[in-house]
């Protein structure tokens, strides 16, 4: 049992701070809203050479070999900096189900570019309406259906895609996102990062687009989705632990009354709310992240309980943020509002709060289930 | 990183386990579940400290020279959590995790060869006397004086919220021996006889209906200045020391997630399609395994040497808040047998209902009690104070 950083990944989580404090201001993010479907980023190929975009891939497959607690790290870095740059679409969703589900061969040629940053990808997933389809013709498949939200789909230059096999399990194609038949609608997110919905109209697609030639990578999707969420709320810790930061300086410095209302024991108690539900989203943060290296019981049990507290700490942290910012709180003139939206988009991502804590309810409600230590029962 | 027990520690749980097995009566077991209060009635606590202390085992946390197991954090960790999910009761906190450390720290030899082993074996009982009528939150502002008289002290005053003074043969308490400067520097902190002339102890019946709390009235007596732990009117300093432990020194995970459970059980068994109680179960869940993450963060800091600092005091408030709610979580589960009441004390003393039945009539009792985890030991407000200082730099 330990819980500390080892060197190694202190030293990621200061290079990261470091980089991002310096290289990641006002302006880069700007660039990177306004700039939607022309992908020219030049942090992005800083981020390769920084060895980030190959990061939690295998030393075999060109990464660096990291684990879910390098990937925590530097997601927590990112939400401290709001960076928008498609990571979890490319790196741990994309990237995660090639290298989970694809032969070596295929790793090779489609992992290289998304580590170098040539490549920028998306995972289309979540059904609007029907599941989509892979219909087998003689040239390989067809593949029709509907995808809503797809993060990062106007940046991509390739989409994964997930359909319906004729056999009835789930297959995971790559396709180029200019093939005829896709239409990609972008949509911006509250939080100023790019999705799309995306439709597939009769997309012909040869028969080594399936990755893996597996045609029931259910599980395998399942895993990386677990991947993403706990990433993403690393990435919501880090930007409450920003919240919380600038709230209480805020309160030290503000005077009414004569004195910083940080003085004031009402205004006090809500400050130290607001910390204690940060420790309390890092810890559940933590025990998503390290329930990635457990059996599948575990990581849904951590993954979906971690989404629904760490929503519902998020949540408390930025309506007090706002609140106790009082007037200008509730603009943009202060990062306050960029925070709280991107707390409010991890809310919505992958499954809301409320879905979630559903689901933390059907798992924990065997009582052998909830009887059990976090600590050695691996339940 | 890693959330993992190695070889060593799997065969010491298998050790903890066994010892547990065999120690631990299904009579102690039924006692620990029908318990209303906070704390296992010390007649029948002792039972199980007596064999811990033949084992060498019931003083873990203590250092080797003074009769501890020279266990790793993780070891301890794990035998709480043994404990907890055994029902194994927890014996006279005030001994063992109060007074003990605090007399190893400040004590004078003398003070550590006679009350220590004592302590360890069970010999001694424990109360605490810091709180009384004017001072609660603001316990620096406490009046029991001690005036001194050649070799002797002279005390006289009254200490309230005392648990188990009536099962107890030793009082630590804080008393004023100067009215000069700061009210923080003229406190002492004495080892007082429970059985001195001038000592009188009432009861206070909580509205859970236990017997815990006393109030403790001294009328001049006398205590040997031998008897003081540090130096006169520095017991503000000892008093500091020990809050540290009553705050954070010990591990909640596996009592908190052992009621837990049994809450859990409950639901299953009467109301399962209750999807709002469902909800709040979840939230209570999610609150758990993060204190219980946040538990082990502090632990795995302090194997590295790290000092929990304000943390105790974040472990204290949301622990103690928690712990509330998984209570009223069993009370909403059990609907409106919330109702039925009895007044006997021990519940399972003459037990004339079948072991579920009286169960279930633990549980308003339980709950009505857990209003007292947010108050004793420093309040959430005190707590919160504190976290806004020290924390936060407010």
């Amino acid at each position: 049992m330990d819980l500390q950083l080892d060197t190694e990944q202190a030293i990621l989580r200061d290079t990261a701070e470091r980089f991002l404090a310096e290289r990641y201001d006002e302006r880069t993010r700007q660039t990177m809203a306004d700039r939607e479907g022309a992908w020219r980023s030049e942090i992005w190929r800083e981020f390769a050479r920084l060895g980030w975009l190959g990061l939690p891939f295998a030393p075999d497959d060109g990464g660096s070999g990291g684990g879910p607690v390098e990937i925590a790290v530097l997601m927590e870095a990112f939400g401290r900096h709001l960076v928008l740059e498609p990571y979890v679409a490319t790196v741990i969703l994309s990237g995660g189900l090639i290298a989970s589900l694809a032969s070596e061969a295929e790793r090779q040629r489609l992992l290289a570019p998304i580590i170098d940053g040539r490549t920028v990808m998306a995972f289309a997933h979540e059904d609007r309406g029907a599941p989509a389809t892979a219909t087998p013709v003689s040239t390989g498949y067809l593949l029709s259906g509907q995808k809503k939200a797809v993060l990062g789909a106007p940046l991509a230059e390739a989409l994964l895609v997930s359909a319906v096999m004729s056999g009835g399990g789930k297959g995971v194609f790559w396709v180029p996102a200019s093939s005829p038949g896709i239409t990609i609608r972008p949509r911006q997110t509250i939080d100023r990062r790019w999705a799309g919905e995306v439709a597939f109209d009769n997309v012909t697609v040869p028969g080594s687009a399936l990755i893996g030639a597996n045609a029931d990578a259910e599980a395998s999707i399942d895993a990386v989705i677990e991947r993403a969420i706990a990433a993403l709320a690393a990435d919501a810790v880090g930007a409450m632990t920003v919240l919380v930061t600038a709230t209480v300086d805020y309160a030290k410095t503000r005077v009414q009354f004569g004195q910083p209302i940080g003085r004031f024991q009402a205004l006090q108690h809500r400050l130290v709310d607001m910390k204690v539900k940060e420790e309390e989203a890092r810890a559940s943060c933590l025990f998503a992240t390290l329930s990635l290296l457990e059996n599948a019981g575990l990581r849904r049990r951590a993954v979906a309980g971690a989404k629904a507290k760490i929503g519902r700490c998020a949540r408390a942290v930025y309506q007090d943020a706002i609140q106790l910012h009082g007037a200008i709180g509730t603009t943009d003139e202060l990062p306050v509002g960029a925070y709280a939206k991107r707390l409010i988009a991890f809310e919505s991502l992958f499954g809301t709060t409320r879905e979630h804590l559903r689901r933390y309810a059907g798992i924990i409600a065997d009582p052998q289930v909830s009887a059990a230590a976090l600590l050695g029962d691996g339940l | 990183m890693d959330l993992s027990l190695n070889a060593a520690d799997i065969a010491f749980r298998d050790d903890v386990r066994a010892f547990l097995d065999a120690q631990v009566p299904p009579s102690m077991r039924q006692a620990y579940d029908l318990t209303t209060g906070l704390f296992v009635d010390p007649d029948i606590a002792i039972h199980f400290h007596r064999a811990l202390y033949r084992k060498g085992w019931s003083v873990p946390h203590w250092p080797v020279a003074y009769g501890g197991t020279g266990w790793s954090p993780v070891q301890r960790y794990i035998f709480e959590i043994e404990c907890a999910r055994t029902g194994a009761p927890a014996f006279n906190g005030a001994g063992a995790h109060f007074v003990g450390p605090v007399i190893m720290r400040f004590g004078t030899d003398e003070q550590k060869q006679t009350y220590l082993p004592r302590i360890r074996s069970g010999d001694d009982i424990w109360a605490q006397g810091y709180s009384e009528p004017g001072s609660g939150s603001d316990l620096a502002s406490l009046k029991t004086k001690a005036e001194s008289d050649g070799n002797d002290y002279i005390v006289t005053g009254q200490k309230i919220w005392t648990t188990f003074a009536h099962k107890s043969n030793r009082i630590f308490a804080l008393v004023r021996t100067s009215k000069e400067g700061k009210r923080q520097e003229g406190i002492t902190f004495l080892l007082i006889d429970m059985d001195c002339a001038g000592i009188t102890v009432r009861p206070i019946i909580g509205n859970g209906g236990d017997h815990e709390f006393n109030e403790v009235f001294f009328d001049a007596v006398r205590v040997p200045k031998s008897n003081r732990v540090g130096d006169e009117n520095k017991g503000w300093d000892v008093a500091k020391y020990l809050l540290e432990f009553e705050r954070g020194g010990n591990f909640v995970a596996g009592r908190a997630r052992a009621s837990f459970a049994k809450a859990v059980a409950l639901i299953a068994a009467r109301c399962p399609e209750d999807a709002a109680l469902a909800a709040r179960m979840a939230e209570i869940g999610t609150d758990l395994d993060a204190m219980e993450m946040l538990e082990l963060s502090v632990l795995s800091a302090t194997q590295t040497g790290t000092n929990p600092g304000p943390k105790s005091s974040l472990l204290k408030l949301r622990w103690s808040q928690i712990r509330q709610s998984i209570c009223e979580l069993a009370l909403d589960a059990i609907g409106d047998d919330a109702l039925a009441w009895i007044e006997r004390r021990p519940l399972d003393e003459g037990l004339q209902l079948p072991p579920d039945d009286e169960s279930l009539l633990a549980i308003g009792p339980r709950y009505l009690n857990s209003r007292a985890y947010t108050i004793m030991g420093g309040t959430s407000e005190v707590q919160t104070n504190i976290l806004a200082k020290l924390l936060l730099g407010l």
